[in-house]
């Protein structure tokens, strides 16, 4: 009765005003959970819960009441090594079985999260503060989806990818601004192709712990899937236990630069998903309301991490604003356990960041729009516009952080493109537009990994995402997923490390003189000398040279000493080839290296005796440059199919997968097989329309500079370029060029300088219409 | 009703500019119904808020005088008045926004919300309802007979034909559907009608209403209604003059609900009275 007479004025109260009211979620669940492990969270490893003793915890607390929920252990080193040994002998049994038991074990796993589905989104919800609406109709669904989706891959492995074996065990390490979701698009297809994880997941992260207890709970393969929580700092402790083959790393820019720096040289392959932030391009032949819930999708609506950058076409923008203005004043923001907000709170950290951009803004003369419903306790941030910031401010280069939406107008599609392409990040974007022909061709232009059109933040397990640029250059979703996680049958077991001392201050700083090297008994007709640059031969910066011996000690040779004036006059002769060279077709690509293998095949009598001289037998000469004509041919042919495909997802559209070339790649020969080499890296390049930067052998790089004698007359100026030198020297100037898009490295040292060497010569875009 | 809509200039470029995208629109619509619920004593407000949206509707060939009496009863009294009173919500006067019937009926309507002492008002529907599809002279007849016997809303059926060939008409209301369609309010169309509704109020400052009608039988589709043009239009549009939803067996499952807030207990059919 006493609850009767509180509700009666209530009720009138709101006949009135028809205001929304508190739509609590319970969690009581999610609190039940914590209490069997009595409040205290450990690792997951082996099927089991692993709770050492003697290790800091931290607490894990409510980012709203900041009440302590449970205390989570930190990991150390033993824990890590503990946890990659369980996942090193759950490999031996696991990677063999027969790709259907695989699929079996995933098709278990989804159906006990569909089981425990409420369990994992109110935990999620609880601790994170994002919506639990979001958590519960689109995380938890598309977790199981991908689990599926996995599975089915798994059951077709032993035909659809033959030839191909599992890397191994994976490190994957998840930061704390991201949801358990990420961890399901990359554990899905490394688990589904027989891979083994260790997830470094951060100090009070529940919700991945949870998903390993389920995986661990349904008995068989313990030990496939082992989740600890440390700090991020751990991450090279786990990336240098043995037999972790490949680490694979999300989060902030900064950290996956520093991890990539720390792993250089280790030999281990690493994969980033860098950044959060995402773009959005709103044409004047837009569905304006459509985009504008497309910007409450892409930030404040607690589907992605990051904010936004918004362009808007000029003749729209008063328009776009008003609309923009009044959506934003109906949204609501809560606690995420409510079931009727918009937009939950990250915690301090997150609002901190907010705020700090917001101020700084302010100070360089940006407008800053705050609507919504937003509680007035501390935890909570409103949904925010900035406009009028001026594109030259510091600000406006750094990552838009959430929940911001950094607006600036537009005049033409050609200015859209240039502003949204003048940044390093190339993560997502979405345009806007109902015009079929101008949608497409913004979507084409767009340097982004993921292009929307008339849509936002659309995921599917079937379709592959990542970035390009500083965003990474991973892949998860679809086959593209798959490949991250296998390596050609046979590939040897990584090396050990053996750059531990080496010194990127100093690597390759000076150039060793050269002199005189005694009475020159070089073959005839001399070998051409100089570096090819721009399609022509021309002498070195430096003026200076160096003497090529050949198998007896004789001087061979001289072939010009490169610095880095010439690096530099090569990457912009190659970016100034780069647009006309992936402007031609793919048949008219693979004539031009037919042409080239045809002269190659003219020649091979001389390049054969330049390998003689150098200690190769006829016979091994011949062949090799025999095979390097059949390489030639080879990508010739293959450049015709450049792998773009159609491919229908549930998402009431086609989804354009395209292969794009990287642009400019750096590559740094190894010594041996001089002409090989050369010619095998040189042709899968050029195949899929990059353009390169070569150096060739160090020890004969005569033959490489013989080819470009017929480079010149049959291959555009700039296309490729190729300098002799000092390998170390030349590596550390040609690293040092950012618009260098790959750079691959056989030399002295195994070092992996930036911008990243990329395995793969090509990245995808998707678009999705 | 609202003050008239008295008209603009026709302006086609407002219409070729439109631009829609249906994907977009449909997400919008899946989102819109799961981004926001209201629950207990808001539950129980909203539903009785609804309730006075309701144009209690009764379009049967077989309608006579009883069942057209029984309705405007329900209607003057479409809640329980001792579940009211738990509410405390017994002096709020609730009835619902109008009855809608033929216009042969309406004076069977008139004469029983006479009766009832109250002044709900009656609407017609006319012109050729359902279809639309009769002689202009007719239909402009049918609608001076209906306001004559006391209607004081008339649902028109606008001439489709006019409308596919780009020849528009102007309204104080606009109605998803007839309610007699195949598909009749569904809410990607409605999220369409009332963008523009938004964007003629931006431009002339005038305020169109919106009725969807048809297919609208739960408490919970009233609710996520009601929702819907909160979000998209804001509170202003909610109210009696600028919002109706066409229904006939809505109220029903409304009382129910109530029922249930109030008691804890799902009512069985006899327990509440029918309209």
């Amino acid at each position: 009765m006493a609850a009767a007479t509180r509700t009666a004025p209530r009720a009138r109260e709101i006949f009135t005003t028809l205001e929304y009211g508190p739509a609590p979620e319970s969690h009581a669940c999610a609190l039940a959970w914590l209490d069997t492990q009595d409040r205290h969270l450990g690792h997951y490893v082996n099927g089991k819960w692993l709770k050492p003793e003697h290790r800091n915890s931290v607490p894990c607390q409510d980012p709203i009441t900041g009440e302590n929920l449970a205390s989570c252990l930190q990991a150390q080193a033993e824990d890590v090594a503990a946890a990659v040994e369980a996942a090193r002998t759950a490999l031996e049994n696991w990677s063999t079985l027969p790709g259907a038991r695989r699929a079996q074990h995933l098709t278990r796993l989804a159906k006990m999260i569909q089981k425990h589905q409420r369990l994992l989104w109110t935990l999620e919800s609880l601790v994170t503060g994002r919506a639990v609406r979001e958590v519960r109709d689109r995380d938890v669904p598309l977790a199981q989806q991908l689990l599926q989706y996995h599975a089915v891959q798994a059951h077709t492995q032993e035909e659809a990818l033959a030839g191909w074996e599992p890397m191994g065990v994976i490190g994957l390490i998840v930061p704390p601004t991201f949801s358990f979701l990420e961890m399901m698009w990359r554990i899905c297809p490394a688990l589904a192709v027989g891979c083994t994880v260790v997830v470094l997941v951060p100090p009070a992260s529940p919700a991945p712990l949870l998903l390993a207890q389920l995986a661990g709970e349904l008995g068989s393969f313990p030990g496939i899937l082992n989740v600890i929580s440390g700090p991020t700092s751990l991450g090279p402790v786990l990336a240098s236990q043995p037999g972790v083959q490949k680490v694979a790393f999300c989060g902030a820019v900064e950290e996956g630069r520093a991890l990539r720096r720390t792993l250089a040289g280790q030999g281990l392959e690493l994969s980033l998903a860098l950044g959060a932030e995402s773009l959005l391009l709103l044409t004047e032949a837009a569905d304006v309301d459509s985009a504008v819930e497309g910007v409450v999708d892409a930030t404040w609506s607690d589907r992605s991490q990051g904010g936004l950058r918004l362009l808007i076409q000029e003749s729209v923008w008063d328009e776009t604003m008003t609309r923009l203005q009044a959506r934003m004043g109906r949204l609501r923001v809560g606690r995420g356990l409510d079931g009727a907000v918009d937009m939950g709170a990250r915690g301090a950290a997150a609002r901190d960041l907010a705020q700090r951009y917001v101020r700084e803004a302010q100070s360089q003369g940006a407008q800053v729009f705050q609507a919504g419903d937003v509680p007035s306790d501390s935890p909570f941030y409103p949904p925010t516009l900035i406009s009028d910031l001026p594109p030259a401010s510091p600000c406006a280069q750094t990552e838009v952080p959430w929940p911001l939406v950094v607006a600036s107008p537009f005049r033409t599609a050609k200015e859209a493109l240039a502003v949204a392409n003048g940044t390093p990040r190339g993560g997502s974007a979405s345009v806007w537009s109902e015009r079929l022909g101008q949608a497409l061709e913004l979507g084409y232009g767009l340097r982004m990994g993921i292009v929307w059109i008339n849509a936002h933040g659309l995921r599917d397990p079937a379709v592959p995402t990542g970035g390009c640029k500083e965003s990474g250059s991973s892949w998860h979703g679809g086959p593209d997923g798959l490949y991250e996680y296998l390596q050609p049958s046979g590939t040897p077991a990584r090396q050990p490390s053996l750059s531990e001392n080496l010194n990127y201050d100093t690597f390759g700083l000076a150039v060793p003189s050269t002199l005189p090297a005694g009475p020159e008994t070089g073959p005839s007709p001399a070998p051409p000398y100089g570096l090819f640059v721009g399609g022509r031969f021309q002498a070195p910066g430096a003026r200076s040279s160096r003497p090529i011996q050949d198998s007896h000690g004789n001087l061979h040779g001289y072939v010009a000493e490169g610095g880095a004036k010439d690096i530099r006059g090569a990457v912009e002769a190659a970016h100034q080839a780069a647009p006309g060279w992936v402007g031609q077709s793919p048949g008219a690509r693979a004539a031009l290296l037919g042409a080239l293998a045809a002269a190659l095949e003219r020649r091979e009598s001389a390049l054969a005796a330049r390998l003689e001289r150098h200690g190769v037998e006829l016979k091994v000469a011949k062949a090799e440059v025999e095979l390097s004509v059949r390489r030639l041919r080879a990508w010739g042919a293959r450049a015709q199919a450049q792998g773009h495909t159609l491919q229908v997802a549930e998402l009431r559209g086609p989804v354009l997968r395209l292969r794009e070339p990287l642009g400019v790649l750096a590559i740094v020969c190894p010594d041996e097989w001089p002409l090989l080499a050369f010619v095998s890296l040189l042709a899968p390049a050029l195949a899929h329309g990059n353009t390169v930067v070569l150096v060739p052998s160090g020890t004969c790089p005569i033959p490489a500079l013989e080819v470009c004698q017929d480079v010149a007359t049959l291959l555009p100026a700039g296309l490729v370029n190729v300098v002799t030198g000092d390998r170390d020297h030349l590596t550390r100037c040609m690293a040092l060029h950012q618009d260098v898009q790959a750079l691959w490295y056989f030399g002295s040292v195994q070092i992996s300088p930036e911008p990243t060497s990329a395995a793969n010569p090509f990245f995808a875009e998707e678009d999705w219409p | 009703m609202a003050a008239h809509n008295l008209g603009t200039e026709l302006d086609l470029s407002w219409i070729s500019k439109v631009q829609v995208n249906h994907p977009a629109v449909l997400r919008r619509a899946q989102q819109v119904q799961a981004r926001r619920t209201v629950k207990k004593e808001w539950q129980a407000a909203w539903l009785l808020k609804a309730v006075t949206f309701i144009d209690l509707t009764t379009l049967s060939g077989d309608d006579t005088s009883s069942n057209v009496q029984r309705l405007c009863y329900k209607a003057k009294y479409p809640i329980r008045e001792d579940l009211l009173k738990a509410l405390n919500m017994h002096d709020k006067d609730i009835t619902t926004a109008a009855v809608c019937v033929y216009p042969a009926r309406v004076c069977d309507a008139v004469r029983a919300l006479k009766a009832a002492g109250c002044n709900i008002p009656v609407a017609s529907v006319a012109t050729g309802f359902p279809a639309g599809q009769t002689h202009l002279k007719t239909r402009l007849e049918e609608i001076r007979l209906a306001v004559e016997d006391g209607a004081s809303e008339i649902d028109v059926v606008i001439n489709r034909s006019l409308v596919l060939t780009g020849q528009w008409e102007g309204s104080d209301f606009i109605k998803t559907s007839t309610g007699k369609e195949t598909v009749n309010a569904t809410f990607p169309v409605a999220i369409v009608m009332l963008r523009a509704i938004r964007d003629f109020f931006w431009k002339t400052g005038n305020k169109i209403g919106f009725k969807p009608a048809g297919g609208i039988r739960s408490a919970k589709d009233a609710l996520a209604w009601l929702s819907l043009i909160k979000e998209e239009l804001g509170d202003e549009w909610l109210k009696p003059e600028l919002f109706r939803i066409g229904a006939s067996t809505l109220l029903s499952d409304i009382e129910r609900q109530i029922y249930h807030h109030v008691t804890g207990r799902y009512a069985a059919y006899h327990d509440l009275p029918m309209s």
